[in-house]
This record gives structure tokens, C-alpha cells and sequence, in this order.
């Protein structure tokens, strides 16, 4: 039987498996499967893990997750409270950096793999690694230095620093965070990841107009991934829109995914990637809490129909919420599976 | 004259060069434009006029929203100090985020565009109780509640907008107090803000003052 890796590999080849590649990004939907309170679930990386691969193989998409909730990165570089609800993801509960003087003391772990708070995610990824075989891509999440900022002082005062200054303290916390995205996906790779998200809200123009974007997304995102391989790279952002620098980001560093926005056209996004590289179509997820069956089939057509017209496409989700009907995820997969079919 | 200016501060707020949009006004008020020129003829349709290109291009971007707003209030703070007969309010607002939400930008922005439409906020600040908007509400006789959400589950949960919608009609201040809700959710379904029972709802922080006034004018005394 053909595994995800494979026909991911053939998707990013420009080749046809049986159906096209789908990434259903299940998180919280894992301590339901396994009985707990999204506190405990999260607790252990056990639990994460056999979360990810029990779902994975009732629903039999393609890809697993190493990513607990994206406030982690934060508990590595000192935030000391997150905030659990048992209806959602878990939320940053403690800025990290409140005063200038913060920026100053900000220190980057050296060794990720190593760090305590970093234990529970490497468990998680030996488990994956091993119980998985190489048959489906494990994905890690890793947010870009422009962005890292947002989950360590509130994006209100990011956006202020960003916009206004100290330029001195902006550039002296984006070097922080930029050194912190590359050690972390080091320390992804050597775990055994292999799916690698560059998450960056601010590369897009829904976050920033241009001028900034050349200003300040080129040159950070130059920095970010200058000694990586960017074929190994998943351009997120974060649900925002892509289309329209997707030229400029593949002809300046070659990102090997576009993982679009639910609100990208996924025709114009194929048109402008032209086969450079690989494409994934995402749904609106937030919708499917309450369309029908009927409806869910023909948004499901409707995007397979746009982004199969050639090849190098695959089916995501952004981070599916937990309020979606168990029956609505189904019928979203089992129409991909039908109308994303090769044979 | 005022058109130069408008489209010169109009420029500064595309490029979210602050310092830019301050000189312009400042050299303004030396040729003799009044404040209230200022505030109304310039502030005023510059936010107007970045509600349209939001709708005409699904959004200048969140940097602009939050610089056009950060200006507007900065603006509108000096020159109401120096208006020649303190302006007329015409309603309120209390604002926060929902219980169990941590993100304040989009309030941010939203308090920052009103009050150069002369709209008062009151500024709850994050993870508000529905019991807390609206004794705010009532102990500042506010006409309008904002519930910022930046998380699906902090949208729908039952201590959020539907907790404030069950707590007005306990109270019967349904026609007293209307609800606006706003923030990523509710961007991604439309429909959302009649599922949580919101008067209303507004696609981004810079477009949320017309709704709020909108409202306002709806509220019995």
C-alpha cells in the first residue's frame, strides 16, 4: 500500500500516486481520542504522539504532527504560564519580554535538544519517528524571527517596535529570534522532523505593505534559512494571503512548499508557482463546524477542481478547531479522497 | 489647501511613517488650519478613506490598520486639548476581549480610530467576563459593548458574546445596549456573529467605527 511520504515524494516530483497528498492538521483533537483534558494531554509527549498516530490512522490522511500548541516556542526562551481551556488551544499566559531591559537579557538556549522544556516535544518525535517508519512526514512548526516576537511581548507592542523603534532594540531581539529559528529547526532535523513550516504572518502583505516587506521580511527571511536548504521549506502565513509575493519569494530563495491561505485563489497561487514548486490548496476549517455535508463536498470539489489543473498539488487545513463535528472531518476527507483520486 | 493636506497625511498612514503624518499636521495647524479641520476634514475621512481600500482590496495591512489608528488617536488627543469649544461625544463604548483571550491588538485599533469620530471608549483590557462587560456597560452608560476574539473557541464560548447577549436580556437592556464583535473568527465566517448573537460585527478595527456609530443611532435612550 502506498504511504503519505510516497506520495508526497511523487506530489513534490511533479508525479501521480494514487491521490494527491492531505495534510489535516489535527492538534487538540488528540486528547479527545485518548480521554483527557487538553491540559494533560499536552502534559506528556506520549500523549501527543500516540494522539497524532491514532487519529492518523482512523482518518488515514497523510501527515503527523510534532507541534503541542504553538505558545511552546515561548516556554523555551522563558515564558513561565500558559493558559489552558478545555474548548481550545492553550494561550501564552506570560510575556516574556515586558521592558527594554528584557530584549537585553533574552538568551537563546544553545542546545534545544537538551533543554528541559524542549523534553516533552523530543519524546513526542522519537515516538513518531519510530512508530511511523519513515511511512508518514512529521511535521514540525517554526516560527519566523519576525514573527517570534508577537508570542514574546504581544503583538501590539511588536507591531509598535516594528513600526517605530528603537530600531537599536528591534534588531538586537530579531537577531535573538532569527539565532532561536535555526537552532530550533536544528534541533527538528536531528529529532528526525522532516517537514519543516517557516510560520511568518509578516511575510505576507495582509500584515505588512510592501515597502516594509522588502524592508524588512526579505532581508529577515535571508537571514532566517541562509545556511538551510529552502527546498526543505514550508512558507506559511499563519492563514494570511501569499499570492502575491510568491514570485519574489521563490525567485529570491526558492522555498520548495506554499502552503496558501485559505483565502488565496488557488488557481492564480498554481499560476504564479508554475511547477517551481509545490502547492497546497487550504479550506476555511472554521466553516466546517457548520456546512452541511452537501456543502463541505462541493468546497472540496471546488478547490480540487482549481488546483489538480497540473501537478505538485496537495489538500491542507490551517489548525483544525476542535469545535469541528467528527462526521463534517470525514466527509471534507472522504471527498478529497474521491475527487483528489488518480485512478 | 485641505486636499493637499488630506493627501499628504493620507500617504504618510499608507507608508505608517508616524513621524511623517505628525509633521504634516503640525504644519498645518502653523498655516491656520483649525483642530477641528484637522480632526474631521483630514483624521476622520483618512480612516474613511482606509475602510474603502480595505474593501476595494481585502485589506491594507495590519501595520496600516494599526498605524492609522495609533496616528488618529494621537492626533485627535492634541487637537481636542486645542478645539475652541470642547466637542460633543456623540456615544460610548466599553471594549475588551472575550474571557479567555489574550490578544489585544484588534481593541487596540479599534479605540484609536474612535476617538477622532467622537466616539468615548472605555478600555476593559483582555479576558473580560461576560458579567464584566456589561456591569461596565451599565456603570458607564455605555450604548455599545465590543467583544474582540482572536480565537474561534473564545468567540463561541458561552462566557463570551452569548453570556453578555443572555446577561442583557436578564436584565432587559437588550434595547439599551447593543453587542459589536470583531477579530480573526469572525473574518473567516461571516455568519459567525448571529450564531454568537451579536448585533453586529465589523471586519477589521479600522472599518468597526462606522457600525459602532450605526449602533449607537439604534440605541433607545
Amino acid at each position: 500500500m502506498i504511504t503519505g511520504m510516497e506520495r508526497l515524494i511523487a506530489a513534490a516530483n511533479g508525479q501521480k500516486s494514487d491521490r494527491i497528498p492531505v495534510f489535516c492538521n489535527l492538534l487538540d483533537q488528540g486528547a479527545k481520542e485518548l480521554g483527557l483534558s487538553l491540559k494533560e494531554y499536552y502534559s506528556k509527549g506520549e500523549y501527543v504522539a500516540e494522539g497524532q498516530l491514532k487519529m492518523r490512522e482512523k482518518y488515514g490522511y497523510d501527515n503527523l504532527w510534532s507541534l503541542f500548541y504553538v505558545g511552546k516556542e515561548a516556554e523555551l526562551l522563558g515564558c513561565k504560564n500558559i493558559i489552558y481551556s478545555d474548548y481550545g488551544p492553550p494561550n501564552v499566559g506570560h510575556m516574556v519580554i515586558r521592558k527594554p531591559e528584557d530584549i537585553h537579557k533574552l538568551e537563546i538556549p544553545d542546545d534545544i535538544l537538551s533543554h528541559p522544556k524542549f523534553e516533552e516535544t523530543l519524546k513526542c518525535l522519537q515516538i513518531l519517528k519510530r512508530e511511523s517508519d519513515g511511512k508518514y512526514p512529521i511535521c514540525c512548526y517554526l516560527t519566523a524571527s519576525m514573527a517570534m516576537p508577537s508570542l514574546l511581548m504581544g503583538m501590539e507592542k511588536w507591531i509598535d517596535m516594528l513600526l517605530s523603534g528603537p530600531a537599536d532594540l528591534r534588531d538586537e531581539l530579531l537577531l535573538k529570534t532569527s539565532d532561536f529559528f535555526k537552532k530550533q529547526l536544528a534541533a527538528y532535523k536531528a529529532a528526525g522532523a522532516n517537514i519543516f513550516l517557516y510560520s511568518n504572518p509578516f511575510g505576507s502583505l495582509d500584515f505588512v505593505p510592501n515597502k516594509l516587506f522588502e524592508e524588512f521580511s526579505i532581508p529577515w527571511i535571508r537571514k532566517d534559512i541562509e545556511s538551510i536548504d529552502p527546498k526543505s521549506l514550508v512558507y506559511y502565513c499563519g492563514g494570511a494571503r501569499m499570492n502575491p509575493v510568491i514570485d519574489r519569494v521563490i525567485k529570491k530563495f526558492g522555498f520548495g512548499t506554499f502552503y496558501l491561505s485559505p483565502f488565496d485563489d488557488i488557481s492564480e497561487g498554481k499560476q504564479i508557482i508554475a511547477g517551481r514548486a509545490l502547492c497546497a490548496g487550504v479550506i476555511n476549517d472554521i466553516k466546517l463546524i457548520a456546512w452541511t455535508k452537501t456543502e463541505i463536498k462541493t468546497e472540496v470539489k471546488r478547490m480540487l477542481d482549481a488546483g489538480m489543473q497540473g501537478d505538485r498539488f496537495f489538500f491542507g487545513t490551517l489548525v483544525m478547531p476542535l469545535a469541528i463535528p467528527e462526521e463534517n472531518i470525514r466527509t471534507m476527507l472522504d471527498a478529497v479522497y474521491d475527487y483528489g483520486s488518480y485512478k | 489647501m485641505i486636499s493637499k493636506i488630506k493627501e499628504a497625511y493620507n500617504q504618510a498612514i499608507f507608508d505608517t511613517d508616524k513621524n511623517a503624518a505628525l509633521r504634516i499636521v503640525h504644519e498645518a495647524l502653523q498655516k491656520g488650519v483649525t483642530p477641528e479641520t484637522i480632526v474631521f476634514n483630514v483624521v476622520v475621512p483618512s480612516i474613511e478613506y482606509m475602510t474603502t481600500s480595505i474593501r476595494q482590496n481585502f485589506g491594507a495591512s495590519l501595520a496600516q490598520h494599526f498605524m492609522t489608528a495609533q496616528i488618529a488617536a494621537q492626533v485627535t488627543d492634541e487637537m481636542l486639548a486645542m478645539f475652541s469649544t470642547p466637542s460633543k461625544i456623540i456615544g460610548k463604548l466599553v471594549i475588551g476581549t472575550s474571557q479567555g483571550d489574550f490578544h489585544g491588538l484588534g481593541k487596540k485599533i479599534v479605540i484609536g480610530c474612535l476617538k477622532a469620530q467622537m466616539i468615548e471608549s472605555v478600555d476593559l483590557g483582555l479576558n473580560v467576563s461576560a458579567e464584566k462587560f456589561v456591569n461596565e456597560a451599565i456603570n458607564h452608560q455605555a450604548q455599545v459593548i465590543g467583544i474582540s476574539s482572536m480565537m474561534l473557541h473564545t468567540a463561541r464560548g458561552e462566557n463570551a458574546c452569548l453570556g453578555v447577549r443572555k446577561i442583557l436580556i436578564e436584565k432587559e437592556l437588550e434595547r439599551k445596549i447593543k453587542i459589536i464583535v470583531g477579530g480573526a473568527p469572525y473574518r473567516y465566517d461571516h455568519e459567525l456573529y448571529k450564531s454568537v448573537k451579536a448585533d453586529a460585527w465589523a471586519e477589521n478595527g479600522i472599518a468597526a467605527g462606522k457600525v459602532i456609530a450605526q449602533l449607537i443611532s439604534e440605541v433607545q435612550p
